[in-house]
């Protein structure tokens, strides 16, 4: 596996951002150009050799080793190719990410996976607010491709998703699914409360949820033959990551009315 | 020249068949008795694109491993003149025999860079509550029914170089032992993939020959292979000893799997039919002119 890995000098002494410091566009550059891009956010500038070991050579890897949450933007605009972060990544991470593979042994800040079109993205620890959410100035949050989090995430998960799916291993924080316009959120340790506000379309798979909004009405018990689809994609795309199918029966909550309510959270038919 | 295996003589002549467009669509329900009834529903009336319109058929049946939702299944495929024809074939045969079969849904049956709506039409009777779940290149369109919901992917995959018309004409002594014979025939081609024989049981009893007396009429009976008028035609094709034809007409979705189909289909008449009272195979041609592909009888034996 060949490829650059770059090894953060500590301390920082400034936010970063690693927008568009993908494999593909290092192996385009020679040494001495990738040790010139600035990667800092203040007007004196910050060149990446300047703030980073780097070593290795051309390859469809990139390995970023001691890193912080002061990383923003890692991954931004990936279309192939992997990057993998040893540590934990600042926030924007995988932000408009339109393929490849990132991922973070460590925790993600806020805004992971935003405006993202496709690829996947898997997060050993938890990821911040705004998972798969909109930034101001998008239309929308997350577009596509598959965002697996094994730990814990913050509020809002999914605001304004369009598309894609996000799997939670742990439980997501308040409001996940708000403003939801489709896509999937699967979360396997739970719901967390009141899911789904303004959310018109979309999906919300959880055993539980900690507390619905008023707009919510329960359905019934149904078996859903979506259901079925989703578990299926989830199994061939992700592997042994994929969660456990949901029962045959699903309890079905639509929502939210305050909206046009064809969104969803869909829980374990009691 | 003509053969003789195991006492079946084949003739020396080709089946000529045409360029049709097609697709293969996977229709599930919760039983395979219920997605069976669906699929033999959706593909009724689809013996001829002359009058049919479109020519369907099932090419086999599912397990659940093999379905995108883990339920029996059945593959249908349907071949029209064109994709343009095929537009309104798909949309009103899946709209109202699919859609209307009770547990129900229906998938892409077949993968290619062409693409043909399969979910386009039948969502809207969803009349605004329908909502889609896009998974990975796949849009699946979920419309509300009165038993839960239908589930259909919105496209499914189109060739252009498909083959209709591959043929077999079995000629015997016994009409009901050339039945048997057909229908064993039917059975092996049953086995091959991605092809159907779309008429009743796979089987024509009425073979036609291209245009008629009557204005109107673009094809009419095959009187050089009718038993009753041997000898009152200017020629007829059947020896003093051959009671009744039929034919096997194969769809299929390439040229290698029509040709396959007519091997299996030649193999087992050849193995079984001269017990049975069969004499002699043949196919049917237009001289060569009409058709794109040609199936030589001796090259499938």
């Amino acid at each position: 596996m060949s490829g650059f890995t770059l090894r953060l000098k500590a301390p920082a002494t400034e936010r970063m951002t690693l927008s568009g410091i993908t494999p593909a566009k290092l192996s385009a550059l020679t040494a001495h150009e990738i040790a010139r891009l600035d990667v800092g956010i203040e007007k004196g500038g910050l060149s990446l050799g300047d703030a980073f070991d780097i070593s290795g050579s051309a390859g469809d890897v990139i390995t970023i080793e001691g890193a912080t949450s002061g990383l923003d933007f890692i991954g931004a605009g990936l279309d192939n190719g992997t990057i993998r972060v040893v540590g934990d990544a600042g926030s924007y991470a995988g932000r408009k990410m339109a393929g490849g593979k990132l991922e973070i042994h460590g925790n993600a800040a806020h805004f992971l996976a935003s405006g993202s079109t496709g690829g996947m993205i898997h997060v050993w620890g938890n990821a911040g607010d705004n998972l798969g959410s909109m930034i101001p100035g998008d239309r929308f949050g997350m577009l596509g491709g598959i965002t697996v989090v094994e730990g814990n995430t913050g509020s809002r998960a999914g605001d304004k998703m369009r598309r894609g799916v996000i799997v939670v291993r742990g439980k997501t924080g308040s409001h996940t699914g708000s403003r939801m316009i489709g896509g999937t959120i699967w979360a396997e340790g739970g719901i967390g409360p009141e899911p789904g506000l303004m959310m018109r379309r979309g999906t919300l798979i959880g055993p539980s949820v900690e507390k619905l909004l008023p707009t919510f009405v329960d359905t019934g018990k149904h078996d859903l033959v979506i259901t079925r689809i989703i578990s299926r994609y989830l199994k061939s795309a992700l592997g042994d990551l994929a969660p456990k199918p949901m029962p045959l029966f699903v309890q079905k909550i639509g929502g939210d009315l305050a909206t046009i309510g064809r969104g969803e959270i869909l829980l374990p038919a009691a | 020249m003509s053969k003789t295996v195991n006492g079946v003589v084949i003739d020396d002549t080709f089946a000529e068949a045409f360029g049709m467009s097609g697709t293969g669509i996977i229709i599930t329900a919760d039983t395979l008795k219920w997605a069976r009834i669906a699929a033999t529903v959706a593909t009724g009336f689809g013996t001829s694109v002359i009058g049919c319109g479109a020519e369907c058929g099932i090419d086999k049946e599912l397990s659940p491993d093999e379905t995108p939702d883990g339920r029996p299944g059945v593959r249908i495929l349907i071949f029209g003149f064109s994709p343009d024809s095929l537009v309104p074939q798909i949309r009103n045969r899946i709209g109202q025999c699919v859609l209307t079969s009770p547990g129900s849904a229906c998938y892409a049956g077949f993968t290619a860079d062409k693409t043909i709506g399969l979910g386009k039409g039948p969502r809207l009777f969803g009349d605004g509550y329908q909502t889609a779940k896009k998974l990975g290149g796949t849009r699946y369109w979920r419309v509300p029914v009165m038993d839960g919901e239908f589930v259909i992917e919105e496209e499914t995959g189109l060739t252009t170089d498909a083959v209709g018309g591959g043929n077999m004409l079995i000629l015997g002594t016994d009409r009901a032992g050339l039945l048997e014979t057909a229908e064993a025939a039917v059975d092996a081609i049953a086995k091959v993939d991605d092809v159907i024989t779309p008429f009743p049981g796979g089987i024509v009893r009425s073979g036609s020959k291209v245009g008629a007396k009557y204005a109107g009429m673009f094809a009419s009976t095959n009187d050089a292979f009718c038993p009753t008028l041997r000898g009152t035609v200017q020629k007829s094709e059947l020896a003093p000893d051959t009671l009744a034809v039929l034919e096997i007409v194969i769809d299929g979705l390439t040229s290698k799997a029509v040709a396959d189909a007519m091997r299996a289909g030649l193999k087992a008449v050849t193995d079984t039919g001269a017990k049975r009272g069969v004499t002699r195979i043949t196919a049917g041609n237009y001289g060569g002119k009409l058709g794109q592909h040609h199936y030589h009888l001796k090259d499938l034996i």
